[in-house]
């Protein structure tokens, strides 16, 4: 991370790129479950850990989801797996949020205990 | 990276699923509709699904970011060009010469079975919603 965020932990700019990666995913899950009946569509993903891992800056690369169940029409979404997707990026995203906030609280209270 | 334009990715789903009930339900409401505007019995129409661009307030400074994905559209409503069913009933005021009226070629069973999936479909979405607003919230009680 390139950028420590001056009064946070370093930790809390691994969060806030943790969280920036759950939100890309999220809306390629809610695109994935808008295009369950769309003939010929792919579902999409972003290969998480990696892109965690390089922490790299920018956008996240978009792969095509492999070895699921192609449907007669092309479709090859499965509204099993994007509700568990859906169901965990939300839990992840729970827990960075509420690991930043006690960082953030951290501080306010720093602030608040020297003032008076 | 937007979680607004997620919802709108949502409310696309939302709206085209809602869009093939209307369809569904209108096929079923007309399955013995011998008369209509056009002429002839009613034919059953069917919607086709496209993946779409979702319009955001913001759209242009993320489509930037990330390109490939989208909602999804109503690109086209079909209507079914097989031939009507011939039933013999001569004392039916749409009767031709020999007794036939036809009637649409529907099969019901079909219909409430998109109908179901229609509604599951309608149903993913509004969870995809629900759990995108729940993030959303998270990140404004950041600031509390």
């Amino acid at each position: 991370m390139q950028y420590p965020p001056a009064m946070l932990d370093p930790v809390a700019g691994q969060l806030e790129k943790y969280m920036d990666l759950l939100s890309a995913r999220q809306r390629l899950v809610a695109s994935n479950i808008a295009n369950a009946d769309t003939p010929g569509y792919h579902a999409l993903d972003i290969d998480f850990q990696g892109e965690f891992q390089n922490a790299v800056s920018g956008p996240p690369g978009i792969v095509e989801v492999s070895g699921l169940a192609v449907k007669n029409d092309g479709n090859n979404v499965s509204l099993d797996r994007e509700s568990r997707l859906l169901a965990e990026n939300a839990l992840r995203f729970q827990v960075a949020s509420a690991l930043l906030h006690s960082e953030i609280q951290n501080v306010q209270s720093a602030i608040k205990e020297g003032s008076s | 990276m937007s979680l607004f334009s997620v919802l709108s990715i949502g409310a696309s789903g939302m709206a085209a699923q809602r869009q093939r009930a209307e369809v569904l339900v209108e096929n079923m409401a007309n399955a013995e509709t011998t008369r209509t505007p056009e002429g002839g019995p009613y034919r059953r129409k069917d919607v086709v699904f496209e993946s779409s661009r979702v319009a955001s307030p913001f759209s242009s400074v993320f489509d930037a970011q990330v390109d490939a994905v989208g909602g999804v559209a109503v690109s086209d409503v079909v209507v079914d060009p097989s031939d009507p069913e011939r039933r013999y009933m001569p004392g039916h005021p749409d009767a031709d010469a020999n007794g036939y009226v036809a009637f649409p070629h529907s099969n019901p069973a079909e219909d409430m079975v998109d109908l179901m999936g229609a509604s599951r479909g309608y149903e993913a979405n509004v969870a995809a919603i629900g759990a995108v607003k729940d993030m959303i919230q998270r990140s404004i009680d950041l600031l509390r």
